[in-house]
């Protein structure tokens, strides 16, 4: 790297703050645009998903929301809200607290892009098994095991 | 790779020491979102509600570095970043294979392209001054596309570079770089196409683009 200090000043002051970004907004407006309609059944998918997880172990979504340090209004937006897009730390947070692999998760979520048929397969029939109801039933527990299973395994 | 090297303290004018490294991992992804992104998105808004004119409103403020984390396993792809007092400067993201350039004399060589370049936003000028701040370091830009001419040379391609410019961006890229505007692209939201020739990225390395 140049190590000359005029070399330095100068660069800095014609540089002068100023804008330097590339990439951006721009594209990041494209690619939702081109995979927005594969995007909400999936995200429709991580919702139900979230909301069955949490409930089977009990969990108000407050108490989720203090257990993985998520705001609470981010975690009532994932689960009502197929629109959302989680911030990449709160799907840390929760692939951290379910033990579910990172990047399966965030694929679900809508952050990652994802062309394996199986995985977007699975998450489909996820998504249209599991109806919200009070108590999990016996159907919703053993869809939330199969589909955990799934994608621990793979 | 960690290399020790100078910015800009912009308070003193002063050089100060700085890190350019490329082991980028997921937690600097994860600092542009939390100590960047907040910040700007404060900026943007305080712009806005100045009226200031929309096209001097960053319009970055929805990035985030999500759809990169993939990519940090593919050679192709390097990843450079600048740190200094303990935090992130700047982060970017090269491409190494695939593209060439578009000037006439140089329609098929293949370059580096710069897919994704972002400064801190405390280096930001019109960010700090929304904000009724300073900005902190300056040349932060400046070390990145010199990492990236680097990167160039190494890959064999002359120093040969190009990126699409945000449209807030292109002064840097044409006035203080030295890049030719070669044209919009229609394949990419009309951004301008810049490049590097060999000859114009030595000039940068060596005299400045003025």
């Amino acid at each position: 790297m140049n190590k000359n200090r005029d070399w330095l000043i100068r660069k800095a002051e014609l540089e002068d703050g100023c804008f330097v970004s590339v990439g951006g907004l721009v594209d990041a407006m494209e690619q939702a645009a081109e995979t927005s309609s594969n995007v909400i059944p999936f995200k429709h998918a991580f919702a139900r998903f979230l909301q069955l997880a949490r409930r089977d172990r009990k969990l108000s979504m407050e108490q989720l929301a203090k257990k993985v340090d998520v705001d609470l209004v981010e975690l009532l937006k994932i689960e009502t809200d197929d629109q959302y897009t989680p911030t990449i730390r709160t799907v840390h947070q929760i692939a951290e607290f379910l033990k579910i692999p990172e990047k399966k998760l965030m694929a679900l979520a809508g952050l990652l892009r994802v062309k394996d048929a199986q995985f977007q397969n699975a998450a489909l029939k996820f998504a249209a098994r599991s109806e919200p109801v009070e108590k999990l039933s016996q159907e919703e527990h053993s869809a939330l095991e199969e589909y955990v299973k799934f994608l621990c395994e793979r | 790779m960690r290399v020790p090297i100078q910015i800009v303290d912009w308070a003193t004018r002063e050089p100060v020491q700085a890190e350019l490294f490329d082991g980028v991992t997921v937690e600097h992804f994860l600092e542009t979102q939390n100590e960047w992104r907040p910040v700007v998105v404060e900026a943007a808004k305080k712009m806005v509600q100045s009226g200031s004119p929309q096209d001097i409103v960053p319009r970055h403020f929805h990035w985030d570095w999500t759809s990169k984390e993939a990519d940090l396993r593919i050679l192709a792809f390097s990843f450079i970043g600048i740190s200094a007092g303990g935090n992130l400067q700047g982060l970017m993201k090269l491409e190494n294979a695939g593209r060439s350039g578009r000037i006439a004399w140089q329609k098929g060589k293949p370059l580096t392209y710069v897919d994704y370049l972002e400064t801190a936003p405390w280096n930001i000028k019109p960010l700090m001054q929304a904000l009724g701040r300073s900005q902190k370091f300056a040349a932060v830009g400046t070390r990145l596309i010199e990492a990236a001419v680097r990167k160039s040379l190494d890959e064999g391609f002359k120093g040969r570079l190009a990126l699409h410019s945000l449209t807030t961006s292109e002064r840097f890229y044409l006035d203080v770089c030295g890049m030719t505007a070669v044209g919009r692209d229609p394949a990419k939201q009309n951004l301008l196409w810049c490049e590097f020739t060999p000859e114009q990225a030595e000039r940068f390395l060596k005299e400045g683009a003025t």
